[in-house]
């Protein structure tokens, strides 16, 4: 019982965490993300195990988080809303070749970001793109001037 | 060959917000507004969980560290006010020579203390454990002080706990201590 109230706790405080760290332009997994998963990952569980590591306990604890995450990722799909909170919402980053400076400093992202995800979306320079999209994801979107 | 029943569709509709009335991205920058100061808030709260955990506020530091001594002095008790659930401790309970009759300390915890607290160990051994009146009494052989009892300590679960802990000839202690999930 109290590690099925623990596990609650540690989805939603992971959930907020996970949150309110800046989406990383690229939205690969680096090695950086993987030192954050595997460390929150592994800190979370010792505390949400609650001294009971029995399969019984693992068992409703998977049960538990996977109940979790199904009605979260249903409460998305119901509400906008809910799905800004949970996912954030993409944001424009070149507005008709002008870079929003306010949207790229509070999300962390640099020019060199934008160049990248001009590159890797076949468009030669900058002063070509038309828009460029942060999505929810962490991805760039580039829109090219037509 | 029956045919199968066909997937209820409906039509795609273009009801993404555009922005400049080109691009269908979907940006609520207002949202966005109040998010950033949501996360600056949260950074901050988090900060504070920090400093308050190297202070102790959450045991296991400073703030944590509490005594509580019988009027006479004869026994002074060394405890943490807030403890952490499966998290061990120690209670140290220091004798002065006033306490130590006949080459022998009497204490008496309450059973809070074992239930509660989840007393694990007690150090040194006692010559004789007695139950009653709600609680142990341990009869430990000593010199000359100072002398100290250590119990260990690890709660098995969170909430506001009381203990008491009187040794024979002396007024008793009662503290209480708050144990963090």
């Amino acid at each position: 019982m109290v590690s099925i109230v623990y596990a609650v706790c540690g989805y939603f405080f992971l959930l907020l965490t996970v949150r309110v760290l800046k989406r990383r332009a690229g939205s690969g997994i680096s090695m950086l993300d993987f030192v954050l998963i595997f460390l929150i990952g592994g800190v979370i569980i010792l505390g949400t195990m609650a001294q009971d590591r029995s399969m019984t306990n693992a068992v409703c604890i998977v049960i538990t988080v996977g109940f979790l995450h199904r009605t979260v990722a249903w409460a998305k799909s119901k509400s906008p809303r809910v799905g800004a909170l949970v996912d954030g919402v993409p944001l424009v980053l070149v507005d008709r070749g002008q870079s929003r400076k306010e949207v790229m400093d509070h999300m962390r992202i640099t020019d060199l970001d934008v160049d990248i995800a001009t590159r890797a979306a076949r468009v030669p320079s900058r002063d070509q793109v038309e828009y460029a999209v942060l999505e929810r994801n962490g991805s760039i979107s580039v829109i090219p001037k037509k | 060959m029956s045919m199968s029943a066909s997937p209820i569709t409906r039509r795609v509709e273009d009801d993404v917000p555009r922005y400049n009335d080109e691009v269908a991205v979907g940006e609520d920058l207002e949202f966005q507004r109040k998010w950033w100061k949501f996360e600056n808030a949260v950074w901050v709260f988090f900060g504070i969980i920090i400093v308050c955990d190297v202070l102790g506020v959450f045991g296991r530091g400073w703030l944590a560290k509490a005594q509580a001594t019988t009027p006479d002095r004869a026994v002074v008790l060394s405890y943490e006010r807030m403890e952490r659930a499966f998290t061990p401790s120690i209670l140290d309970l220091e004798i002065s020579q006033n306490a130590i009759r006949d080459g022998k300390v009497t204490v008496f915890v309450s059973g809070s203390v074992v239930k509660d607290l989840g007393a694990a160990r007690i150090s040194p051994q006692p010559l004789t454990s007695t139950i009653g009146n709600d609680g142990y009494t341990y009869v430990f052989p000593a010199t000359t002080s100072p002398a100290t009892i250590q119990i260990a300590l690890s709660p098995p679960s969170a909430g506001l706990r009381h203990f008491r802990v009187q040794v024979a000839g002396s007024e008793a202690i009662e503290a209480s201590v708050f144990v963090f999930p």
